[in-house]
């Protein structure tokens, strides 16, 4: 128990002393700009943080809305996505052939700026809802599968072994044996993938659509100084929805792949 | 080589984790056959060249490229999904358009590309000062590693605007996009290589009665290196997506701009030559990144043929 709270404290005290360390400075320099400086445009350039605080709260319904939307179609494309990489992958692992054939692609599509495939699809469909979907899935689709597969791989040979000792079925091998195995994989890749999905749909949202954190944000930027603590807040959900993202996958890893050496309170290497 | 991409890309996500994982890729390069790219295997004999380049793990994603452009040309994507051929350009319109645009495409090239390399470059090297301060500081540098952590999901689009008022709408807008973006690839992975050392290495520089400074310069900087590459890599990818996506919405030049550009006043050819024209560069730059990384850790186990 003791122990427990030591580590609380040592770990939460400093990340706490940073945060509220950094946004002294930026009211700080907020001040700065404003009074002393006197730079124009100063307080859309760095606001204050208690106005910014305020409009968020004052707003919170309507981006809360908003960000739902943003988030769900970002959501919605990420599940396809996903559930595709990691068909995908199962089917490289069963096929040398379908393997030789999509891992290059696969490779190669890791290098390619895939964003800027964004406005392209975008002008294709011509529809927000479908397009920001797509974008997602197509997102999420490589990293999920080539991390599932790199975990359906790293089975333990003697592992195997013994399945095939015990006659196991093929679908048995997978089942208690590779997927299992490719939980870490998995969720590695749906870490990378998440994060990136919602960036993906505010960047649809922003190329023009009618709902969406990315609408609101690109209006109050347009409307100029007057709608910049407004503009601020859309940027602080916008950038939460990722975080929160990241955060909700992180947790499911915890409960579905409990097992692993990182979540063991001391650490598997130290 | 080709499974240092599997094996980079569940770096990005899970920040302070995989400990064992340069270990492991060794064993993994042989178990795993890799088909490997038909220029990789230009520098090699004649006989064995053709042989190679006759095998599975070539001739299939090749046929199925060239079948994937055929299918296209012929209009057979449009009949599927009832695209008219402003929609979707056939290849041979998009390749006229390259060639007619050559010049200019080239230079817009050439700025997004310098817009990537000088913001990797700056992002990069902050990310490593953070990840050297959290290695030499565990208390209090680990804070801003979390902070770090948390940047490195904000969507990148959120930041062009901001970026955009801090900087004026010239290139400097779009590397600060760039150092935002990779900085916390960087600081994750050094940090997890500086921390990786071998307790027995640290164990002998204390029985030397080594300073903080001697153990930075001889063991935990050269160790952090096949991670610095790693890290290194992801952002040759990350930075060449933060600079399009930068030019998107505040810019007069560069791919991403003519690219948004483009598909606002229906030139759908010439958007298609600039995600090619982006591929490539990303690719290319990729390529030099991983080429660099054989030149500078040829001491390391995932190296070694």
């Amino acid at each position: 128990m003791k122990g427990g709270s030591i580590f609380v404290r040592g770990r939460l005290l400093p990340l706490f002393v940073w945060i509220f360390g950094l946004l002294l400075i930026w009211e700080g320099t907020s001040w700065m700009l404003l009074h002393v400086v006197e730079t124009p445009l100063a307080q859309s350039k760095l606001p204050y943080v208690h106005e910014v605080l305020s409009t968020l709260w004052k707003y919170s319904g309507t981006l809360l809305k908003e960000g739902a939307a943003t988030f769900g179609n970002a959501g919605v494309g990420f599940l396809i996505g996903a559930v595709a990489g990691a068909s995908l992958a199962v089917l490289m692992s069963l096929s040398k052939t379908i393997e030789q054939l999509t891992f290059p692609y696969a490779i190669a599509s890791q290098m390619i700026p895939i964003l800027g495939l964004a406005p392209i699809i975008y002008g294709i469909v011509r529809d927000e809802q479908t397009s920001r979907i797509i974008i997602s899935g197509y997102i999420t689709f490589f990293p999920v599968a080539l991390n599932m597969l790199r975990g359906l791989r790293s089975v333990d040979p003697s592992a195997l072994e013994l399945m095939h000792s015990y006659a196991a079925k093929p679908w048995a091998v997978y089942w208690k044996l590779r997927f299992p195995a490719a939980l870490p994989g998995l969720f590695g890749g749906l870490k990378i993938a998440a994060p990136l999905a919602v960036t993906g749909a505010i960047l649809v949202e922003l190329m023009g659509a009618q709902h969406g954190i990315g609408v609101i944000m690109l209006r109050n930027l347009y409307y100029g100084s007057s709608h910049t603590y407004m503009f601020w807040s859309t940027v602080i959900v916008g950038a939460l929805l990722g975080i929160v993202s990241y955060w909700l996958i992180s947790l499911i890893e915890r409960l579905v792949a409990p097992w692993q050496p990182e979540f063991r309170p001391k650490g598997g290497s130290r | 080589m080709e499974t240092n991409s599997v094996r980079e890309a569940s770096f990005i996500g899970s920040s302070g984790k995989d400990m064992a994982q340069p270990a492991l890729t060794a064993t993994q390069k042989n178990a795993v056959a890799v088909p490997k790219p038909a220029e990789a295997t230009a520098s090699r004999g004649g006989s064995r060249m053709l042989k190679r380049i006759f095998s599975p793990g070539v001739l299939l994603p090749v046929l199925a490229g060239v079948l994937f452009l055929g299918l296209w040309e012929f209009e057979f994507f449009h009949k599927i999904f009832d695209l008219k051929k402003y929609q979707l350009p056939l290849p041979t319109a998009i390749a006229t358009t390259m060639r007619d645009n050559f010049s200019m495409l080239l230079s817009y090239t050439g700025y997004t590309l310098t817009e990537a390399v000088l913001g990797m470059l700056v992002g990069s090297a902050i990310g490593f000062l953070i990840a050297l301060a959290a290695t030499a500081w565990p208390r209090w540098g680990s804070g801003s590693l979390t902070l770090v952590a948390a940047l490195n999901a904000v969507p990148i689009v959120a930041l062009a605007p901001i970026m955009n008022l801090w900087f004026g709408d010239g290139i400097g807008s779009r590397i600060a996009i760039v150092t935002a973006t990779t900085m916390a690839a960087m600081a994750i992975n050094a940090y997890k290589g500086m921390a990786a050392i071998d307790p027995l290495a640290l164990d002998l520089m204390h029985s030397y009665a080594a300073g903080k400074p001697a153990v930075f310069r001889y063991l935990r900087i050269q160790s952090s290196l096949p991670y610095v590459f790693t890290a290194l890599k992801i952002n040759a990818t990350a930075s060449m997506i933060g600079a399009i996506v930068g030019e998107f919405f505040f810019s007069s030049k560069g791919l991403g701009y003519l690219l948004s550009n483009s598909i606002k006043v229906a030139k759908m050819p010439l958007g298609w030559s600039c995600i090619v024209l982006a591929a490539i560069a990303g690719v290319l730059f990729y390529l030099v990144v991983e080429r660099l990384e054989k030149v500078f850790i040829k001491w390391h186990p995932s190296q070694r043929k």
